[in-house]
């Protein structure tokens, strides 16, 4: 783990704005939702593809492929929280009282 | 949190930009990230003794594939290798090197090239034979053709290292080591050389042994050449050792009365059992001849000249199978020098005492055996009677004072009949001879100093 983010924290690092980025547009933007009923699934895909990359099954290249998509989605993720989060903020504080 | 989660609901569309990332990422980075891995492995297996090493890297995961030389050094260089950082697993393909049974290696050369070839234990003992054939023959071509294989006997190295020290006293040949049996095969490059190899055998480790020996020598050469012309004795060839080296000229020179003895004899280990037992006997045969040549190689000995009269040709060839070793091959190609011209009797008698001026007829001390030593001188003797037919000779015996008169004119009388014997088994008539006695009454020099005493004791020949 050290040594993937060693070696890829450029691209950690361009994952982790890219989420602020997504974080921030979220919270205002007019686009739809994910429907309710992608989450399970989606859910289920996230732990199948976790499970596969913890255990190993894949072989060479694709399991290093599945393990840098896997490592890239959590700085999207704590990137997206973050911005989201502080836009939350920004737009309680800003908008007009009563 | 609860607006988080709300807002989580709508982060899916950066998912598309970020899969492009990941897919630019994973295209940039994968060779980069196997060549380091892959790299760091190797270095990681840098101080583990393994041969045939590859090592890949297919994203995170090493291919590894090695043979090593110990269960243990195949396990640490497996820990090793995974134990580097990033690493994710190992396929292992690695394995023992072979066991040989028998473990053999050898040595073969072939006058300017040797090549080493069989099994070696370690690739660092595989170096350091190089490096001693290296150095053992230096200017010749060393070609590595070893194995490596498990399986070697203890001490395997020094023992290979003692084989190649001898493969360098060759000419051509071969050492090899079986387990723990060494053979040898081959020429030695000089005279002595299969005996320095014997005796390095000697210093071979514990738990070896020597299977086979077949290392040949060059011919052992002695030679000798009777030159009538010059009056020389030409020695040459190999003598074992200073101690013979001095019987041989010592003897030289008391067969060869007349003769300048040119030794060019040089000294070498090697010689044939028995060596100065027919070379002595076969310069008393050359002593014989007038012209003539002796060669002595290995165990056979080959004479050829001619002997002054056909009595001396005939006496040669009988006494050849006696007087050498058994063992020993002896040829003599013996032919008869022709007669000289008869003389008249003064010149007989000078011819007679040219020849004792020299040296005088020798005889075993206090008997009337003649030694082996004057027979040289004997047949010219009889070569001198044999040109003077019609004289009469008589033949004097003298000794010293050293003793009783009547014992001395007894050993007087049978020395000069012992010489008349001499002369009438070479074919000359015994009447024309007569043996006298003259006892101490008749000396030359003073009886009172060795020197004068060793004059005194004397064969005369007078002839009438």
């Amino acid at each position: 783990m050290a040594y993937m983010i060693a070696f890829h924290w450029g691209w950690l690092l361009a994952s982790l704005v890219l989420g602020f980025c997504m974080g921030w547009v979220a919270v205002v933007t007019h686009a739809r939702a994910l429907p309710k009923r992608w989450m399970i699934p989606l859910a289920v895909l996230a732990a199948v593809l976790v499970t596969v990359a913890l255990t190993q099954v894949v072989p060479g290249r694709f399991g290093y492929w599945l393990d840098l998509l896997l490592l890239m989605f959590v700085p999207y993720l704590i990137g997206c929280a973050i911005g989201s989060q502080l836009r939350g903020w920004v737009v309680m504080r800003t908008a007009p009282r009563g | 949190m609860r607006g988080l989660f709300r807002w989580s609901g709508k982060w899916w569309p950066g998912v598309v930009p970020l899969v492009l990332f990941w897919a630019v990422a994973a295209w940039n980075n994968t060779a980069a990230v196997e060549a380091d891995l892959a790299g760091k492995a190797t270095a990681a297996v840098k101080d583990v003794v393994l041969d045939k090493v590859r090592i890949a890297a297919d994203g995170r995961d090493i291919d590894f594939e090695a043979e090593a030389f110990s269960e243990e050094g195949r396990h640490g260089a497996l820990i090793a290798v995974g134990a580097v950082p990033g690493v994710r697993l190992v396929d292992d393909d690695s394995r023992l090197v072979p066991e040989a049974k028998p473990f053999v290696w050898s040595a073969e050369r072939e006058v300017a090239k040797i090549t080493l070839s069989g099994n070696a234990p370690l690739p660092v003992v595989k170096g350091k034979l190089m490096d001693v054939a290296r150095d053992q023959v230096k200017g010749i071509e060393i070609v590595d053709q070893m194995g490596l294989a498990r399986g070697a006997p203890t001490n395997f190295e020094d023992a290979a290292a003692l084989l190649i020290g001898q493969i360098s006293k060759l000419k051509d040949g071969k050492v090899a080591i079986s387990d723990s049996t060494v053979s040898l095969s081959g020429m030695a490059r000089e005279l002595g050389g299969r005996e320095a190899i014997a005796t390095a055998l000697k210093g071979l480790p514990q738990g070896f042994s020597v299977a086979a020996n077949d290392v040949r020598a060059p011919p052992y050469i002695f030679q000798a050449n009777k030159d009538p012309v010059a009056v020389t004795l030409t020695l040459s060839g190999y003598v074992p050792d200073d101690n013979i080296h001095a019987i041989v000229l010592g003897s030289s020179s008391r067969k060869f009365f007349s003769e300048k003895v040119v030794d060019n004899l040089k000294t070498s280990v090697g010689a044939p059992p028995g060596f100065v037992n027919a070379v002595i006997p076969a310069l008393g045969v050359l002593s014989r001849l007038s012209t003539g040549t002796l060669v002595v190689t290995d165990r056979e000995v080959k004479i050829s000249g001619d002997a002054l009269y056909e009595a001396a040709a005939a006496q040669i060839r009988a006494a050849l199978p006696k007087d050498f070793p058994r063992e020993w091959q002896v040829t003599a190609d013996i032919s008869v020098k022709p007669a000289s011209a008869p003389v008249d009797a003064s010149v007989c008698q000078q011819l007679f005492s040219d020849l004792l001026s020299k040296t005088k007829i020798r005889f075993l001390t206090g008997r009337a055996t003649l030694d082996s030593d004057s027979t040289g001188l004997l047949d010219h003797l009889v070569e001198t009677a044999l040109r003077c037919p019609n004289a009469a000779i008589e033949i004097a015996g003298h000794t010293d004072s050293e003793g009783e008169d009547a014992a001395n004119q007894t050993l007087s009388e049978r020395r000069a009949q012992a010489v008349l014997d001499y002369f009438v088994k070479a074919g000359l008539p015994a009447d024309r001879f007569t043996a006298v006695g003259y006892g101490s009454t008749k000396p030359v020099a003073s009886n009172d100093t060795d020197d004068g005493k060793a004059q005194n004791r004397r064969i005369e020949f007078l002839v009438r």
